[in-house]
C-alpha cells in the first residue's frame, strides 16, 4: 500500500513541473484521484454473486435439456408435429365366386364447429338445402352444442361438392367408410349389415366382425405453415385391414332362390317365405332367402318382420315333412320293408282317446305309398311299434333339438321334449311332425342324411377350400364312388344315421311323391329327377291350432339318382284359395332346382318329354 | 491465421446455406411423394367404388330385367334345350379311361 501512495506522490509532482509548459492529459486509469479503495470481501461477493447467476443458469439448462426434456421435446412437438390416423377399411363379403355383397368405399361426413362459424343466414340456407334438409332443422342442430356437431354422416354423390364448394368456415368433412351391398335385398338376410359405426349388426357382418374389422393405424408427420405433410416423425404404425370373408352362398342361386321365393309368396298372398339350398356334396349353403326382405344400404322404415331371418330363427311343426325319417328308422331297424303293406282302412285311428285321421281313407298301402301318399294313420302304425328312445335318439342324431353348427347370429335350437316325457299319443303326432318343431335350415340339415346315403354332413356358410395338393385329386371319388371329374367338389363326410341302403330306399319314396300318385307332382323339374316330401301344417295361434291359418312347405333332393342339392321351401299362410305344400311350396322347389342344377353344371338325368305329361297330373291330397 | 479463420467462417456459412438449401429440397420431395400416394390412395378408393359400381350394375335382377325388357329374350326352358358334349371334353373323359 505505500508503494502505492509512492507511486501516487510521484505523479502528482511531476504535473507541477511541467505544468505550465502544456495542458497535462488526465490520465483516468492511472489517476490515484480516481482510484478508490474496493474492499476486498466486495470484489469477492461481486465474484461470488455472478458465479451464482452461472451456476442457476447452468443448471436450469441442465434441468431443461437432460433432466426434464421430454416435457419441452413433446411441447415442441405438439406445435408442428401433427398425428394422422390411417383409417383401416372393412373387409369385403365375396361370395364363393369372389363376386362382391358387401364391400366399403369411404365417404365424407361433414362436421360443424358452431363458434368458429361466420356463415351469413343465407350461406346457413345454402348449407341446409345442400345438405337436404330445412333451415330450421339446421340450425337447431348447430344450437345443440358450441364445439362440435355432425351436420350430415356418409353424405354421398352431388352433395359433397355443394357442401365443399360453400367454403364455410368452420365446417370440415371426415372420410368415413360407407358399406355398400350390390345385391341389395336378394342377400339381406345373409349378408346382414353394420351401423353408422360400421360395426356388424346382423348376419354375416355380425358373426365374423372381429375377421371383418379391421385396425386403425396411424403415423406422425410436421406440418409447415401451409399445412403441408412436409416430414415424417418416428415409426409408422400401418393400418390392418379386415380380411375378406368369402361365403358358401352362390350369387346367382341366391338370386334366383329370392325371386323365386318372392313371386311365390306374392301369388298367394302369403306372409312370408323362406328358401335353403344346400350342396348336398359339400355341405355348404348355396342360398338362403327370406320374403319379405329389405334393402340392406337403405334401413328407413324398417320392421322386425323385414328384418327376420325366417329360415333361421323361426320355428315351426315340420309335420309331414318327419315322415321319411320315421320311415328311414323302421327300415333301419328292420321293423318294416319299403313293400310291408300297412292297413290305413278307415283312415282314422284311435290312441288313448285321441283320434288321428287321413284326409281320405287310402285303404292297404304300402310303406312307400304311406309316404308317398303322406298318411298319417299309416305313419303312425309304424311309430307305435318303436321304443320312444329310439325315435329321440334318431330326431337328435339328424339335428333336431339340436343347434345348427353355423357360427350364425339367431340360428335356433328348435324344440324337441325328452323322450322320457312323450306318453303314447305324443310318440305318435310326432312321427308326422307335430309336437316338436325346428327351422327350415335344420329340415334341409336333416334331409342330407338321405342325399348323402344315410350320413349327416355338417353345414356351413363359408366356402369350403379344397385344400388336396394337385396330384392328389385323380384319387377323389364323387359321391356314387366313381373317379371325380375336374371341377367337381369334394365331399365331406359326417356322421352316419342311416345305413347306405335305407337311405336309397327313402330316396325311392321320395322321388315316389313327385311322381303320379304322390303329394307333390308338381315338384318334378324338366331334365332331373327329383324326390321330396310335402309338409303342411295348421298354424299353431295360442294354445290351439288356427283353423284357416296354413303353413306350406317341400324338402326335397334333386337329383335324386346322384343327389347334389337338398332344397327346402316354406310358405307361411298362402291365402289365395291353395294352401297344401304340393301346391304352394312344391312349385317353387322345381324352379330352383331347375336354377340351381343348371348353374352348377349337372346335366339332366332324364329325357325332358316324360316329365311334362306327369306335372299335369293333379296331385293326391296330403293329409295333415 | 486470421485468413484461415476467415476461410473457415466462408466454408461454414457455405455449408449452412447448402444444408438450409437441401433441407428445403427434402421437404418438397416429400410433399411430392405425400401427393403422389394420396393419389393412389384415392384412385384405389375410386377403383373399389367402380367394382361395386359394376357388380350393381351386373346383379342377376338387373340383367335379367334388361334383357327380357330391351332385348326381348326369353329364358331357355329344358324343353327347348339341346346338350351336347364338347370334343375337348369328350376327348379328355376318352384320354382319362
Amino acid at each position: 500500500m505505500s508503494r502505492l501512495l509512492d507511486a501516487l506522490r510521484r505523479r502528482l509532482g511531476r504535473p507541477r513541473k511541467q505544468g505550465k509548459a502544456a495542458m497535462p492529459a488526465v490520465r483516468y486509469a492511472t489517476s490515484p484521484l480516481l482510484a478508490s479503495r474496493t474492499p476486498t470481501w466486495r470484489v469477492k461477493f461481486m465474484i461470488g454473486a455472478i458465479g451464482l447467476g452461472f451456476a442457476v443458469l447452468i443448471g436450469r439448462a441442465a434441468y431443461i435439456q437432460i433432466i426434464h426434456t421430454d416435457f419441452y421435446l413433446q411441447q415442441g412437438a405438439s406445435r408442428y408435429e401433427r398425428r394422422i390416423e390411417l383409417p383401416a377399411s372393412r373387409g369385403r363379403i365375396l361370395d364363393r365366386h369372389g363376386d362382391l355383397l358387401a364391400s366399403s368405399v369411404p365417404v365424407p361426413s361433414f362436421w360443424a364447429a358452431p363458434k368458429d362459424m361466420t356463415a351469413s343466414p343465407t350461406e346457413v340456407q345454402a348449407l341446409a338445402q345442400a345438405l337436404g334438409m330445412t333451415t330450421a332443422e339446421l340450425n337447431r342442430r348447430l344450437a345443440s352444442n358450441p364445439n362440435f356437431v355432425w351436420l350430415k354422416r356418409k353424405v354421398e354423390g352431388d352433395a359433397v361438392q355443394a357442401i365443399r364448394d360453400l367454403k364455410l368456415k368452420g365446417v370440415g368433412s371426415v372420410d368415413e367408410y360407407k358399406r355398400i351391398y350390390p345385391e341389395g335385398e336378394a342377400a339381406a338376410h345373409i349378408v346382414g349389415f353394420t351401423n353408422i359405426e360400421d360395426e356388424g349388426q346382423e348376419g354375416i357382418e355380425l358373426a365374423y366382425q372381429d375377421l371383418l374389422s379391421g385396425q386403425g393405424g396411424s403415423r406422425h408427420v410436421i406440418k409447415d405453415r401451409l399445412g403441408r405433410t412436409v416430414e415424417a416423425v418416428g415409426a409408422v404404425v400401418p393400418a390392418t385391414d379386415g380380411q375378406n370373408v368369402r361365403l358358401s352362398i352362390d350369387a346367382k342361386v341366391q338370386f334366383n332362390a329370392f325371386q323365386r321365393i318372392r313371386d311365390a309368396v306374392a301369388a298367394h298372398k302369403a306372409k312370408a317365405g323362406s328358401v335353403v339350398v344346400l350342396d348336398a356334396v359339400t355341405g355348404e349353403v348355396l342360398a338362403l332367402a327370406n320374403v319379405p326382405s329389405y334393402t340392406p344400404g337403405d334401413r328407413h322404415n324398417l320392421t322386425g318382420a323385414q328384418l327376420r331371418n325366417r329360415a333361421l330363427t323361426d320355428t315351426f311343426e315340420p309335420g309331414s315333412t318327419m315322415k321319411p325319417l320315421v320311415a328311414a328308422l323302421a327300415l333301419e331297424t328292420g321293423r318294416v320293408k319299403p313293400s310291408t303293406v300297412i292297413s290305413t282302412y278307415p283312415g282314422r285311428l284311435t290312441i288313448d282317446g285321441s283320434t288321428i285321421s287321413d284326409s281320405h281313407a287310402h285303404g292297404d298301402l304300402t310303406v312307400e305309398e304311406v309316404i308317398q301318399k303322406s298318411s298319417n294313420v299309416g305313419t303312425a302304425k309304424m311309430a307305435l311299434q318303436m321304443q320312444p328312445r329310439e325315435m329321440w335318439e334318431m330326431f337328435t342324431a339328424v339335428g333336431l333339438g339340436q343347434r345348427p353348427q353355423l357360427g350364425f347370429p339367431g340360428a335356433v335350437t328348435g324344440r324337441l321334449r325328452p323322450y322320457k316325457s312323450w306318453r303314447r299319443i305324443e310318440q305318435v303326432t310326432m312321427s308326422y311332425g307335430y309336437g316338436l318343431s325346428a327351422s327350415l335350415l335344420q329340415l334341409a340339415h336333416a334331409y342330407t342324411v338321405f342325399a348323402r346315403d344315410g350320413e349327416l354332413i355338417p353345414l356351413t356358410l363359408l366356402k369350403r377350400e379344397d385344400t388336396l395338393p394337385a396330384g392328389v385329386q385323380a384319387v377323389r371319388t364323387s359321391t356314387n364312388g366313381l373317379p371325380a371329374a375336374d371341377g367337381e367338389p369334394l365331399p365331406v363326410h359326417g356322421v352316419r344315421v342311416f345305413s347306405p341302403g335305407t337311405a336309397r330306399e327313402v330316396r325311392h319314396m321320395l322321388n315316389m311323391v313327385t311322381l303320379p300318385g304322390g303329394t307333390a307332382p308338381k315338384a318334378q323339374s324338366p331334365g332331373y329327377s327329383v324326390g321330396g316330401k310335402t309338409g303342411t301344417a295348421h298354424k299353431q295361434e295360442g294354445k290351439g291350432y288356427a283353423g284357416n291359418k296354413y303353413r306350406a312347405w317341400f324338402v326335397g333332393i334333386a337329383p335324386i339318382s346322384n343327389p347334389r342339392i337338398v332344397v327346402a321351401v316354406m310358405v307361411d299362410e298362402p291365402s289365395n284359395g291353395v294352401y297344401f305344400g304340393g301346391d304352394v311350396a312344391a312349385p317353387v322347389f322345381s324352379q330352383v332346382v331347375q336354377q340351381t342344377l343348371n348353374r352348377l353344371g349337372v346335366l339332366p338325368d332324364q329325357e325332358v318329354k316324360s316329365q311334362i305329361t306327369a306335372s299335369n297330373v293333379p296331385a293326391e291330397v296330403e293329409s295333415f | 491465421m486470421a485468413r484461415l479463420n476467415l476461410l473457415l467462417g466462408l466454408v461454414v456459412i457455405i455449408s449452412g446455406l447448402w444444408l438450409v438449401k437441401s433441407s428445403h429440397d427434402a421437404r418438397q420431395l416429400f410433399v411430392e411423394l405425400e401427393r403422389a400416394q394420396t393419389e393412389s390412395h384415392n384412385l384405389q378408393i375410386e377403383e373399389e367404388r367402380l367394382q361395386i359400381d359394376k357388380r350393381a350394375q351386373a346383379t342377376l335382377g338387373r340383367v335379367e330385367e334388361l334383357a327380357k325388357q330391351r332385348l326381348q329374350m326369353r329364358g331357355h326352358g329344358p324343353e327347348i334345350t339341346h346338350l351336347v358334349s364338347s370334343s375337348a371334353s369328350a376327348s379328355a373323359a376318352g384320354g382319362a379311361r
